[in-house]
């Protein structure tokens, strides 16, 4: 990893100055040469959680937490982002718990769900730019897929079939609609 | 027991067109053996399209660093996914070179079958208006043939294989042997009419024309619908030549099929003047045999199959095999791909898709068909395809809590609809294959060298893409249009086609009207290596109706003792 790549990843040196010091002491690290975790440490892992279970609820449906999307997290983070992904995405999620702590005065996973709520919806309306939003919106993709393709959702809430035997490209809606609409396999 | 090594016939790859080869030689009397460079596949074993996200460790979004280890470049391709990429080279074993500021993408994949695994499935006839295009432009040299010369053969391949599609009546797009056409979606039909009607009934949207079967065919089983066709399919459903032609050429009991069997060179008898057979390194244990026969066909791929005959040098053909005429590894095309456009389609939330459809729509060409284009010549198909937005929405959404959740579970999202264009290239001489100084594969064959640009024509019809099929969405009532560009470099298609092209004399081509050497008389190229132009159909279906069409004439030729 080299310094110049985290200045490219961070927007610039100018960022630096305005990353909360948590980030900035993620950032230190790796750019002295250490090395960041392969993937998320316990207290991250807890706050991926957090968040996820924010997003998607336990409701008469699975919560993210409840089809394991933070251990989902952990191996996309860990082991396919490349080494400046994964530093933006660790530093982002310090970043965003120091945003937490500044704004309510604790950490994020020790918020009432309701003020968690709060706290998202402020970051989904504020301009997509700089951390910690740009890793919410990236952690939000996974956290939609990490569930949407577990087996449990896929099977129990989707109801997909894995083979429809059939096609029909103009069927009545149904409720709760199966997840064979949409996708389309075709590439020529 | 010591291996036989004499046959009546040996074809180079296993892929589509050496399938056709083996099974057309071996129904005809030959016995004849296939050479694949690639290992046995095992559809029971191998094949891997029921796997599900949650088996899969990255839930389908791949292993990065295996790919980028082992696949820099296959894993640009669509299909090289994190359970498909077992169908694709290795691309250390397997280089090829480019100069630096023309890159190319070569997708391959050496196993038995080939890359017809893997291949997309669109199959599409070639109209006159393909055939006659050299020569009213004066771009490459004219065809030696027809549609009336292929049209029974690509009959007799389609009725073999299985195509499903709609007739449509089209000039530009003749029809063919069609099984029932999958249905196009709610708003796809609504969008063909109103296209038709705004542009006066010349731009005709209709459901793909694919090599997957809609009803039981031929022994196979029909579609389920299970979606990603690319990583193979246990019940045959598509064509492949593991599941079609081989079976048929085995059934023959003239069959000999050799896996990690890497063909270096084709040995050439100057006493005879005739391909004598051809020099095979064993993929694992390197060790060379020779296998002779009275008739070779070289199925191995464009590229591939050129490349073999560049490295097949003697004093009779010190340039590559059956090189007289010098254009051997000359006027290489490849389709220009991708730009088009994509938009909502309003309303018909009442409805949704069931099952996965691994076909797509098409548009047949539309442009230089009855009048003349002022920016380009030839010209393009597009494909495309329409769903609902699904879970998949919600990523870039707004939105969190239990009325977010139950709204992507509910909610399938808006219609959205997208075409892209497949554009004919121009053949160009100097677009072309050699062979690499320096670099050798595994096996210590030279690396090919490939070096081919796009010019202005191609960049001119890539533009009006992404207008027309702009244009088009508009009069479908799509809202949100957006027109894309496409920074595809040559290759990536996986159209590759020329190289040794067909030609009405020994001197400006490779091969005669029955693809049949000029130089070597027994010597066949019907791979895309053949191709003189490549119009904008996806090619496949082509090569199967120049390699039965090539074989009968082989074989006829045998009985008449002129081969």
């Amino acid at each position: 990893m080299q310094r110049r790549d985290l200045l490219r990843a961070f927007g610039g040196a100018t960022a630096f100055a305005l990353l909360p010091l948590d980030a900035v002491a993620a950032w230190s690290r790796v750019a002295s040469g250490v090395r960041v975790a392969e993937g998320l440490s316990d207290g991250q892992l807890a706050l991926v959680g957090a968040i996820a279970d924010t997003i998607l609820p336990r409701t008469d449906t699975p919560s993210a937490t409840d089809v394991s999307v933070p251990a989902f997290v952990n191996v996309i983070v860990g082991e396919n982002y490349v080494d400046t992904q994964r530093t933006q995405f660790l530093a982002g999620l310090d970043a965003f718990d120091a945003k937490a702590k500044t704004d309510t005065g604790t950490s994020f996973v020790d918020l009432a769900p309701s003020a968690r709520g709060t706290f998202i919806e402020a970051l989904e309306a504020a301009p997509r730019t700089g951390e910690p939003s740009r890793m919410y919106w990236r952690l939000k993709g996974l956290v939609l897929h990490g569930y949407f393709t577990s087996e449990r959702v896929s099977k129990d809430v989707l109801h997909t079939e894995i083979m429809p035997g059939r096609f029909d490209g103009s069927a009545p809606l149904r409720v709760p609609a199966a997840k064979s609409g949409g996708e389309e396999h075709h590439h020529a | 027991m010591r291996e036989q090594t004499d046959f009546d016939a040996i074809v180079v790859g296993s892929g589509i067109s050496g399938g056709w080869a083996a099974k057309e030689l071996t129904e005809r009397g030959l016995k004849t053996i296939v050479l694949e460079a690639g290992g046995p596949v095992d559809p029971a074993k191998d094949f891997v399209e029921h796997v599900q996200p949650w088996e899969m460790h990255f839930r389908g979004m791949g292993d990065r660093a295996a790919l980028e280890r082992d696949h820099p470049i296959q894993r640009e391709c669509y299909a090289c996914d994190e359970v498909g990429h077992k169908f694709f080279v290795n691309d250390h074993d397997n280089p090829y070179t480019a100069p630096s500021d023309a890159p190319f993408r070569f997708f391959r994949g050496r196993q038995v079958g080939g890359r017809s695994i893997t291949w997309g499935r669109q199959v599409y006839r070639w109209s006159d208006l393909d055939f006659e295009a050299n020569a009213k432009d004066g771009h490459g040299n004219d065809w030696p043939i027809r549609y009336k010369d292929i049209a029974p053969w690509y009959s007799y391949v389609e009725k073999f294989i299985g195509i499903t599609g709609a007739n449509e009546g089209l000039s530009q797009l003749p029809d063919g042997e069609f099984l029932p056409a999958m249905p196009m979606t709610v708003v796809e039909q609504d969008a063909r009419a109103k296209i038709l009607k705004a542009f006066g009934g010349e731009r005709v949207m209709t459901i793909g024309r694919a090599a997957i079967l809609t009803q039981p065919h031929n022994g196979r089983l029909p579609c389920h619908y299970c979606g990603p066709c690319e990583r193979g399919c246990v019940t045959h459903s598509y064509f492949n030549s593991l599941g079609s032609t081989l079976p048929a050429a085995q059934t023959t009991g003239r069959l000999t099929l050799r896996p990690n069997s890497v063909v270096a060179e084709v040995l050439y008898d100057p006493k005879t003047s005739r391909a004598r057979g051809v020099r095979v390194i064993d993929a694992q244990t390197m060790q060379q045999t020779e296998f002779t026969a009275r008739v070779v066909f070289l199925c191995a791929s464009t590229i591939e199959s050129v490349r073999l005959l560049l490295n097949s040098k003697s004093a009779r053909f010190p340039d590559g095999l059956a090189n007289s005429s010098g254009t051997l590894g000359r006027y290489v095309m490849d389709h220009h791909y991708g730009s088009g456009a994509s938009g909502t389609v309003p309303g018909f939330t009442d409805k949704r898709t069931i099952g996965r459809r691994p076909n797509g729509i098409y548009i047949a060409r539309f442009r230089n068909v009855k009048r003349a284009h002022p920016d380009f010549l030839r010209g393009y198909g597009m494909q495309g395809g329409s769903g609902r937005s699904g879970w998949g929405r919600g990523t870039n959404m707004p939105g969190y809590g239990a009325a977010f959740k139950q709204s992507l579970i509910d909610d399938l999202g808006a219609w959205s609809l997208n075409a892209s264009g497949w554009g004919e290239t121009l053949p160009h001489e100097d677009n072309r294959i050699t062979l690499d100084p320096t670099v050798k594969d595994k096996w210590g064959i030279p690396a090919a060298h490939i070096e081919v640009r796009w010019r202005e024509n191609e960049r001119a019809m890539d533009k009006d893409m992404s207008a027309a099929m702009a244009e088009m969405l508009d009069a479908a009532g799509c809202t949100n249009v957006r027109t894309h560009g496409s920074n595809n470099p040559p290759g990536h298609c996986i159209h590759e086609m020329g190289g040794a092209r067909m030609s009405k004399t020994a001197t400006e081509g490779v091969v005669n009207s029955w693809n049949q050497a000029w130089d070597v008389k027994n010597l066949f190229l019907t791979d895309g290596s053949c191709m003189a132009s490549n119009g904008c159909q996806n090619p496949s279906i082509t090569y199967m109706a120049l390699t039965a069409r090539a074989a009968a004439h082989a074989v006829d030729a045998m009985k008449r003792k002129e081969l």
